[in-house]
């Protein structure tokens, strides 16, 4: 009985020095490999060219957003079309921001993005969130102002590129091709499926997520000629 | 921050009560505005046409504003631009803009836009065609030079001038006219990044490009709020930190912006004191052993230079620096007086925290890029500051290669392109100075005027040509592309010089400004796309953009102007190019001063193709890192030595030692608060442009004076709070600003000089660099009163 005991505690002291060991290995193993990690990337990018396109993947986020997914929102005031426009100074501008700003000292990540990253639902405005379609750009007010007089410092002649006319199938009920450009908003979901979506432009069927299979840019509206 | 929490909860409720957003419409008048007024306003429009998104032709052109230099893509339509997308296929900004980009074209279309040339008679400007006006400019010159000498009139231009708008004035004055009275707006923002450049490696312009920001581990800001004065390479960081989770950006500065909420780490210190703590940097280094040695020993010298200059307040202020060897071992004796500890003292940042940012600098491991503009070059020792992080590089051997750059950015589009390249400044010619008898030849060859034309000695810096003007030794000033009616500091002295009996003021403008107001002649010019042209950008990137649409009215370009007045003048066989191919031929001419290795421009039809391209560029090649012979090809030496400084004549870069030397006005007890002046992401400089652009002005439609929230509860100032603003120079009332984008340390104020009506320059201090004759426009002593 006695000398179980024993052998039990020298067991588990043996089992303990492994487990010591073996994180002490692992631990020393990791570190050095995190500063092989640097010496690599300084060596691999020293003479490439860096690639990196601000542009976004059409179904970035869809995870988060799917859960959002629905025909309608559930509650809240919905937005149309042209309330959407009203907010950009040309077909493809930015959006001005058209609430008031709480908190003026304070970056995009951890402001804006607390409602516009999901779309979610804010009481005080009684209303969903637009999705932002780019998400990784955190500095929002380098794009997206916020209005605060109606007043104009001199009157301005500016005729903008018109918003584009929507549904424009080629055959009844033919998928419609896509009327804007892609730059800055090819994430279809955030602006199309969400609940803060103006209903001219709501899908119909979020669920087949690639978009690009039936709805194609129209790049020109010159016909082809042989 | 209590009362933070308690306008937000008030807030709160007020929107809760609302019944629907509807109601909210009525509480904030914006959103109204957004969706009914704005709505009429900027739809109006070409509707009727039945215009598509595939009738607008994109052609390429850099942006107008700042000088990141974004490729932009303009939207023609019927003769009109219509819209702007950032151009993917630009290196420079890969597809993004900042809202002053995105809304740029509208500033082509305000109403009041100048159309035709006015002419001051009996007090009044009456408009007057621009043959007239142009007769008028030329017979003037010819009459103030015949009355009171060469040196009697001036040019006064912009970092915003196209390149051949500066290339032109230059030829004019110094070689046709013959006299270095050629100055530019420039001079206010980065003079000091020119004379930190030459002093410390006898070149101008960046070793790195933006290229840096896909490599650097480490960011440092000194005194740059980038997230809005330069947000697509703010955004770019943010881009690589996010990919790269290591990335760090560390933010030094004397005020929290955004830029201060985005990075890792952000820094506070009093105002000027940033020079003792790059000493204290440098001293860090050196103490730990992490000096670069070989890098140190093959590629440096160690340099003194005098001290206590003084800082150019009085008229006529002349300061010539003397530069001597020192040894190692002496710069480090110099140090000692930097140390953390000692610093922390001085500036408020601890010791242990001077010691984490010198440790980012001398770890090897580490590729560290700083990036700086306004902070440090408006500063009374701006050329000393920009020298002092050249020796933080130097010392690590951090230069010159992908990731390791100390890169000083610029405000305007073609600050470089145009006033440092083309050398619009007293001193400059576009290859060499004056003052150089080789420089001289070899301007004085391709202009085709007699080398005697060109004057020896600089004349006037900017300051001082407006304090010649009011002296009288000035009699005649042309202003084009900018508004220094708005931007000179101790903006009175200037103002009521430039109105004196016997002074002539001739404004190209697009838009009534101040300076228009003072104007006795002015010239329409067209603006942008409205005429060809060629920017400059912070990393040598020249870009050219075709005339996309007609200039309104008789406007006409500022490059045409020139040409017509030198005609008028009857130098026409210095200027004898044809309307059309104007901008092609001068290019042409141009580049033949900086043909080589070390300063080959590009040709003009690779320029016309492509999104730019950096200089130097030699065998159909852009150099993305001088100095360094893996990519300058005129860095290659006989030695195998990798860095090759060529700008000195031995291949060393000079590291200076600068000593810390206290500002000219600090606060005391009359005037206890520190004033500092700066922009906003909306407006673009003195506004005349971004003001008429109703996105831009409907969010940011006036200055305010930002204070500490303790320094407001003690002086009992609300947000939106009418206050004064006192200095010995003038006074001006103006809403606080409290708890909004900025918050300035404790007792310190900040003020943004883009509004016409509330001039923050009335209060500015005319103290500048005695090297590079910039002002510090971020430091004087000021009073705060509530009204």
């Amino acid at each position: 009985m006695n000398n179980n005991n024993t052998h039990r505690s020298r067991l588990g002291m043996i089992i303990i020095t492994i487990i010591l060991m073996g994180a002490l290995v692992y631990l020393v193993g990791t570190s050095l490999q995190k500063e092989q990690q640097t010496a690599d990337i300084a060596n691999l990018t020293r003479y490439d060219t860096p690639s990196q396109p601000i542009t976004n993947d059409p179904f970035l986020n869809y995870g988060q957003q799917i859960n959002q997914l629905t025909s309608a929102p559930i509650s809240g005031t919905a937005r149309t079309l042209d309330a959407y426009y009203s907010r950009r100074a040309y077909a493809g501008a930015p959006p001005i921001i058209p609430h008031p700003i709480t908190d003026a000292y304070s970056f995009g990540g951890n402001t804006c993005l607390q409602c516009h990253q999901n779309g979610d639902y804010t009481p005080e405005f009684q209303a969903y969130a637009p999705i932002v379609p780019h998400p990784e750009l955190i500095n929002c007010r380098q794009c997206h102002v916020p209005v605060t007089t109606d007043e104009l410092f001199t009157l301005i002649d500016w005729q903008p590129l018109p918003h584009p006319e929507i549904n424009q199938s080629a055959l009844p009920g033919s998928p419609p091709p896509i009327p804007h450009g892609r730059q800055m908003r090819d994430n279809c979901i955030a602006c199309h499926a969400s609940p803060a979506t103006a209903d001219e432009i709501r899908l119909t069927h979020p669920e087949r997520s690639s978009c690009l299979q039936c709805h194609v840019y129209i790049e020109t509206n010159q016909e082809w000629i042989r | 921050m209590n009362q933070n929490k308690f306008t937000r909860r008030d807030f709160l409720k007020m929107m809760a009560a609302s019944a629907a957003f509807a109601t909210a419409t009525k509480i904030f008048p914006g959103i109204l505005f957004a969706q009914n007024e704005q709505n009429q306003m900027l739809t109006q429009t070409l509707n009727d046409a039945n215009l598509t998104a595939q009738d607008v032709a994109w052609h390429k052109a850099p942006c107008r504003f700042c000088g990141v230099g974004c490729g932009l893509l303009i939207g023609i339509a019927e003769g009109r631009a219509v819209a702007v997308k950032g151009d993917p296929a630009s290196p420079v900004n890969k597809g993004l803009c900042c809202v002053k980009g995105y809304h740029s074209v509208m500033a082509l279309y305000g109403q009041d836009r100048l159309t035709t040339a006015y002419v001051r008679r009996d007090g009044q400007l009456v408009p007057t065609s621009i043959d007239e006006a142009l007769d008028i400019v030329a017979d003037k010159m010819k009459e103030t030079i015949q009355a009171h000498g060469k040196d009697s009139v001036s040019i006064y231009g912009s970092g915003q001038w196209t390149i051949p708008d500066g290339y032109v004035a230059n030829k004019l004055f110094k070689g046709a006219i013959g006299t270095n009275n050629v100055e530019a707006n420039a001079r206010l923002c980065m003079a000091s990044a020119v004379t930190g450049f030459i002093t410390s490696f006898g070149a101008d312009e960046p070793m790195g490009c933006y290229d840096d920001i896909d490599y650097a581990d480490v960011f440092v800001l000194w005194g740059n709020n980038m997230a809005e004065m330069h947000p697509v390479l703010f955004s770019r960081m943010l881009d690589q930190r996010l990919q790269r989770k290591h990335v760090k950006i560390l933010d030094i500065a004397t005020r929290s912006t955004r830029t201060s909420l985005a990075a890792n780490r952000s820094y506070i210190f009093n105002p000027q004191t940033d020079l003792a703590i790059a000493n204290a940097i440098c001293y860090e280094i050196i103490h730990n052993g992490w000096t670069h040695r070989t890098f140190v020993a093959k590629h440096c010298t160690f340099k003194q230079g005098l001290t206590n200059p003084g800082y150019g307040l009085e008229d006529n202020y002349v300061f010539n620096d003397e530069v001597s060897d020192i040894s190692f071992d002496q710069f480090k004796a110099y140090l000692k007086d930097y140390t953390p500890e000692k610093v922390a003292e001085l500036s408020g940042i601890s010791a242990r925290d001077i010691r984490y940012i010198a440790s980012l600098y001398g770890d090897p491991n580490l590729k560290v890029t700083s990036f700086w503009c306004m902070g440090v070059n408006q500063h009374t020792r701006g050329t000393w500051m920009n020298n002092l992080i050249y020796n933080i590089h130097l010392l690590v051997g951090k230069i010159s290669t992908p990731g390791n750059s100390p890169f000083s950015l610029t405000g305007q589009p073609s600050a470089c392109g145009t006033v440092r390249e083309v050398g619009t400044l007293t001193h400059k010619l576009p290859y060499g100075t004056v003052d150089n008898e080789a420089a001289r030849q070899k301007a004085a060859e391709i202009w085709q005027v007699p080398v005697e034309n060109i004057p020896p000695k600089p004349t006037y810096h900017t300051v001082e040509m407006f304090r010649a003007l009011d002296r009288g030794d000035i009699r005649f000033m042309w202003i084009q592309v900018t508004n220094p009616m708005v931007s000179m500091p101790k903006l009175k002295r200037y103002r009521d010089g430039s109105q004196k009996e016997g002074r002539f003021i001739v404004v190209s403008e697009v838009y009534p400004t101040p300076t228009t107001d003072i104007a006795d002649v002015i010239l329409p010019s067209a603006m942008w796309i409205e005429r060809e042209g060629l920017f400059g950008n912070s990393e040598r990137r020249t870009q050219h953009w075709d005339q996309l649409i007609n200039p309104p009215g008789e406007a006409m370009s500022d490059t045409l102007q020139l040409i017509e007045v030198a005609r008028r003048m009857g130098y026409g066989d210095l200027f004898a190019w044809d309307e059309t191919t104007h901008i092609e031929d001068i290019w042409n001419e141009y580049i033949r001063f900086h043909e080589g290795a070390k300063h080959g421009m590009a040709p003009y039809a690779e320029l016309r193709q492509n999104p730019g391209l950096r200089w130097p560029y030699v065998n159909g090649q852009e150099t993305r890192w001088r100095y360094n012979a893996e990519h300058d090809p005129a860095a290659a030496n006989d030695e195998d030595n990798i860095f090759n400084f060529y700008g000195k004549p031995n291949g060393k870069a000079w590291i200076f030692f600068r000593p810390y030397e206290p500002a000219p006005e600090e606060p005391n007890e009359e005037y206890p608060f520190w004033l500092c002046t700066g922009r906003v992401v909306e407006h673009w400089h003195t506004g005349s442009m971004t003001r008429r652009i109703p996105v831009l002005h409907q969010a940011v439609p006036q200055a305010y004076a930002e204070l500490h929230p303790d320094d407001a509860k003690k002086l009992d100032i609300r947000h939106g709070d009418l206050i004064r603003l006192v200095t010995p120079r003038g006074s001006i009332e103006i809403p606080a600003s409290v708890g909004q984008r900025g918050r300035p340390a404790a007792q310190q104020v900040f003020v943004p000089f883009f509004d016409e009506s509330l001039l923050i320059n009335e209060l500015t201090l005319d103290a500048f660099c005695p090297i590079s004759k910039e002002p510090d426009y971020k430091k004087c002593a000021v009073r705060v009163e509530k009204v």
